[in-house]
């Protein structure tokens, strides 16, 4: 049993840089929890904070029951796989495999037997003898993993050890990652993970839940389904979705039928959208739309924003529009058969926003207020 | 440069063949000869053979004293040096202001120790009323004779130069720091305490540069010659207990003119390195980690 | 986004707060004694050249009445003495004659270690292999054993009592040291440049003189101040090959000086002596940049 909690956790540097803002974060026994979000927003300081390379400056971190604050990260029960592997480059693999080990003076037959159920899990055998430089980067990447493995931790910490790969073999490494993870899982050994990725796509693959930062703060906690359908925030709403949602200035009226105005134009929603909508600080709103929830319709249909097409990205299975509408810069996605080159003659479009996928936040407090 | 006549490298490099012919190579070859001869500066070398190299190994008492004190500086002086240098560049390798500022200071004795100046410091600093007698003495303890006691004298030629470990602990830090930090997180991780990450982790990581740092220091130690021989004016006094084989050689061959006799003298101290050297070139596979080529 | 936390849980927080405080305290105490540690053993290793410096202010009398290194009664009067030496020559021409050796000995080894070094990094030609293991070789040789014969070839070739055999040898690149951190540094600069130099149609003179000495005056640097500290600290050499007292370097007329006047007059030798040391060290403090680099990459990378 070990879940993972962070309680009010901070992390301020020596030149008063605060870096993490007192952040809570429940990691249930089992999970797999990805810490999402771009470059810069502490999500590697928090997992160098849970593995104790990082001391934190306030608030406190249990692993169980037990508070971790004061441990070394040997004495944690934690296992972590580093974007470079960190592999000991003068130890052969099994050495490599075998020294978290050593170093706590556990009986000989019983490191053979973990470095062989490791090295036969993750098809290492033959790589036994060698040294961390006479492999590929994949293969050092699964010795990295069953280095981590053969401890048993009870919480496994992953800083993006998928980004030095390329783009196959990534694919492949997040399935051969998960498919461990519920292995663990069905096993019922320790397999709580947290899971630090920029990649939103190892995020929504991977994860059970997904953690987003931003700058030192946590934005959202939840499900993929959750964080793509209801974001809480225009942040989340941007980060997550590709490509980017549409993020638009628009006018709400809120008198009767819910109509949104965009420069001269307005469209008018129903009771879907009306229901679910919450206070806000003011009329003047950002409306967030999917590329892919804007449906193209026929030019004579009512009740929908016109633009022009000014660009066009087509990529067989789907095409990407960039539409003009009335100085505002919209994406578009439409399916590859929806797509004909005589759309571009005159470049004049019609389009509707899908109104159970519309979210509208309040620019003052960046908060989703259609999610109620 | 591909596409290049051969003859543009030669050219290039032909200064250093000229003086490899010129000033290295023929004179070795031409030393090994001479220590076949009798070579009394002003007749020509006559061939006697062994000789030399017998009335060396099996007579000659002045030799065999100077080598004893000679092997006895090396194997003090050379871990002494070695050690300090590791451990001043352990504790300088971490985040701590002013680093430059005290890696330079450890350095400037290396940059001047083997220098005139010195040399005359140190017989100033250990002599009978000097520097570190007068601490002694401050200190209510009994004057110590340096130079006049065998034990002592060899022991401040050793530390003049165990003092220059600047130039090695330069060396150790760069290799410190060129290791990368993950590695140590990687040993925190996996729980290694400090004594365990240095032995473990750090040490092998460096054994390269231990390697190196080893190799040199022996060389240069087997040749010290301008400390013994300002301090003591050359005699290696005193009852030549600092009297290191290369002032012997000095003596043989600028003093006495005896070339061929010198020369010998200077193959034994040759071959001895050498060994030394190959010992430490086969050995090193079993304790130096290359980070050399990719795959075996 | 902070919850409100439990009694229990906020005892628990109270606790690793503290906890934390206590660690950046003792990671406080583990730096100050490190600094501690360095400033003592600094100090100690020194002391021997701040003492120098105070004693060569000091009258005769003083020198050995304390170890403190701040004169009673500062004088120079062991620089003035000093200064005239018991030759006909004063210390400023022993300077000089230094220079006489130092010039061509500096100018000879950075030209001849860079095309060296230049042709073995960047040329291909029959022999390289061995020609290159031979500077490893001669890194390690033992000069003891080349000294003889190299001494019988300077008076076969008259050179004995002139500063040829000082500084000859190294003008054919003959420190393998030199040459040996020269290649190193040339190989870790990319070719790129000089190839597009070469595209660009110059020779590959040119491409030397104005793509890689550019690219390489750093470590150019680093070996001409590495041979001014040996050249200045050198005394077998001269000592072998010198025998007028006129072309004395400062080495041997600071040793002249010591047999002379040592019994006596301290502070005139020790005065020299600093006087001697000074080139280096200001040498050193102004350029140690240069010294750590070439040190560094000569030795890490060996």
């Amino acid at each position: 049993m070990a879940n993972l909690s962070l309680r009010s956790v901070e992390k301020v540097y020596g030149n008063s840089f605060k870096a993490v803002h007192g952040i809570d974060l429940e990691v249930k026994d089992g999970e797999f929890m990805v810490l999402v979000g771009p470059s810069g927003c502490a999500k590697s300081t928090t997992l160098r904070m849970i593995a104790g390379l990082e001391t934190i400056t306030g608030g406190e971190i249990r692993i169980g029951d037990k508070v971790v604050n004061n441990l070394v990260p040997g004495d944690r029960g934690i296992a972590m796989v580093f974007q470079n592997y960190a592999l000991y480059p003068h130890m052969k693999v099994k050495n490599n495999l075998s020294f978290g080990l050593r170093i706590k003076r556990t009986p000989k037959d019983e490191i053979a037997r973990g470095v062989e159920n490791v090295s036969g899990i993750l098809e290492i055998e033959e790589l036994l003898e060698r040294l961390p430089k006479q492999l590929s980067g994949g293969q050092a990447q699964r010795v990295a993993v069953g280095r981590a493995l053969i401890k048993q931790p009870e919480v496994f910490l992953f800083d993006e050890p998928l980004s030095n790969l390329d783009a196959k073999l990534r694919a492949s490494m997040r399935v051969r990652i998960t498919d461990l993870h519920k292995q663990l899982k069905q096993a019922s050994t320790s397999s709580t993970v947290v899971y630090v990725t920029h990649d939103q796509t190892e995020a929504m693959t991977m994860g059970d839940r997904i953690c987003v930062m931003k700058d030192g703060h946590i934005m959202q906690v939840a499900d993929p389904v959750t964080l793509y359908n209801r974001p809480e925030n225009e942040f989340v709403a941007g980060f997550i979705g590709s490509p980017e949602m549409n993020l638009i200035p628009v006018a709400l009226q809120r008198n009767g039928a819910p109509a949104l105005t965009i420069g001269s134009q307005t469209v008018t929603f129903g009771n879907q959208l009306a229901s679910r909508l919450s206070a806000s600080t003011g009329d003047d709103l950002t409306m967030g739309v999917r590329p892919q929830h804007m449906q193209m319709v026929p030019p004579e249909t009512d009740n929908a924003f016109s633009g022009t097409i000014s660009h066009v990205e087509f990529m067989g299975h789907e095409v990407n529009l960039y539409v003009d509408i009335e100085g505002h810069k919209f994406t578009v996605v439409i399916p590859g058969d929806h797509y004909n080159p005589s759309m571009l003659a005159d470049g004049a479009i019609r389009l509707a926003p899908r109104e159970s996928q519309l979210h509208l936040f309040d620019p003052k407090t960046s908060q989703n207020i259609s999610l109620a | 440069m591909g596409g290049e006549k051969q003859w543009v490298g030669l050219a290039y490099v032909a200064p250093y063949v000229i003086g490899l012919l010129v000033f290295t190579a023929i004179p070795f070859g031409a030393s090994f000869y001479l220590s076949f001869t009798d070579y009394p500066l002003l007749s020509a070398p006559i061939w006697v053979g062994l000789q030399n190299y017998i009335e060396l190994i099996f007579h000659d008492r002045t030799f065999h004293r100077a080598l004893q004190v000679t092997m006895t500086y090396v194997f003090i002086t050379v871990p002494l040096k070695l050690t300090f240098a590791l451990a001043i560049a352990y504790v300088l390798n971490y985040k701590l202001k002013f680093i430059g500022f005290f890696r330079t200071a450890y350095y400037v004795p290396s940059i001047l120790g083997g220098s005139v100046a010195i040399a005359v410091l140190w017989r100033y600093i250990f002599a009978d009323i000097g520097l570190v007698n007068m601490i002694i003495t401050g200190l209510g303890f009994e004057a110590i004779n340096f130079f006049g006691d065998p034990r002592y004298a060899l022991f401040t030629i050793t530390l003049l130069r165990v003092w220059q470990f600047g130039s090695a602990m330069v060396i150790f830090l760069a290799a410190l720091q060129s290791i990368p930090a993950h590695v140590y997180e990687a040993a925190a991780i996996d729980g290694a305490n400090k004594a365990q990450t240095f032995f473990f982790i750090t040490l092998p990581l460096i054994t390269p540069v231990i390697f190196f740092n080893l190799i040199l220091q022996m060389v240069e130690a087997f040749q010290e010659f301008n400390g013994p021989f300002i301090i003591t004016d050359g005699t290696g006094a005193p009852l030549r207990s600092t009297y290191l084989v290369p002032l012997y050689i000095y003596d043989k061959a600028f003093r006495q003119f005896d070339m061929g006799y010198a020369s010998a003298i200077a193959w034994i101290l040759f071959a001895i390195i050498m060994v030394l050297t190959l010992i430490a070139f086969w050995s090193s596979r079993h304790w130096v980690y290359y980070a050399g080529d990719k795959r075996s | 986004m902070t919850t409100t936390l439990s009694p229990d849980a906020a005892a628990a927080l109270e606790e690793a707060n503290a906890h934390n405080a206590r660690t950046r305290r003792n990671q406080k105490i583990s730096a100050v004694i490190r600094y501690v540690i360095l400033a003592i053993v600094g100090f100690i290793m020194l002391y021997p050249l701040i003492w120098l410096v105070g004693a060569s202010f000091k009258t005769n009398a003083e020198i050995f009445a304390s170890p403190g290194f701040i004169p009673q009664s500062p004088t120079t009067e062991g620089y003035e003495r000093g200064w005239d030496t018991s030759t006909r020559w004063n210390f400023g021409h022993f300077f000089l004659n230094t220079l006489w050796i130092l010039i061509p000995k500096t100018i000879g080894t950075a030209i001849s270690a860079t095309l060296v070094a230049y042709g073995f990094a960047r040329f291909d030609f029959p022999g390289k292999k061995i020609l290159f293991v031979t500077v490893i070789a001669t890194l390690l040789l033992p000069n003891v054993v080349t000294r003889i014969p190299q001494y019988l070839l300077f008076r076969d070739l008259g050179w004995l009592d002139t500063y040829l055999p000082l500084w000859v040898p190294s003008a054919l690149a003959g420190d393998a040291f030199f040459v040996f951190m020269l290649i190193q540094f040339l190989r870790a600069i990319p070719r790129d440049m000089e190839e597009a130099a070469r595209v660009d149609g110059a020779n590959t003179i040119q491409t030397l003189i104005f793509i890689v000495i550019p690219l390489l005056a750093p470590a150019i640097i680093s070996v001409c101040l590495f041979q001014f500290m040996w050249t200045m600290n050198d005394f077998l050499g001269p000592l072998i090959y010198i025998s007028s007292v006129e072309k004395y370097p400062v080495s041997l007329a600071l040793r002249l000086s010591l047999d002379v006047t040592e019994a006596f007059q301290w502070n005139q030798v020790l005065a020299m002596s600093a006087l001697t040391l000074a080139p280096s060290l200001i040498v050193f403090f102004v350029a140690q940049r240069y010294f750590i680099e070439g040190i560094s990459t000569g030795g890490v990378k060996g």
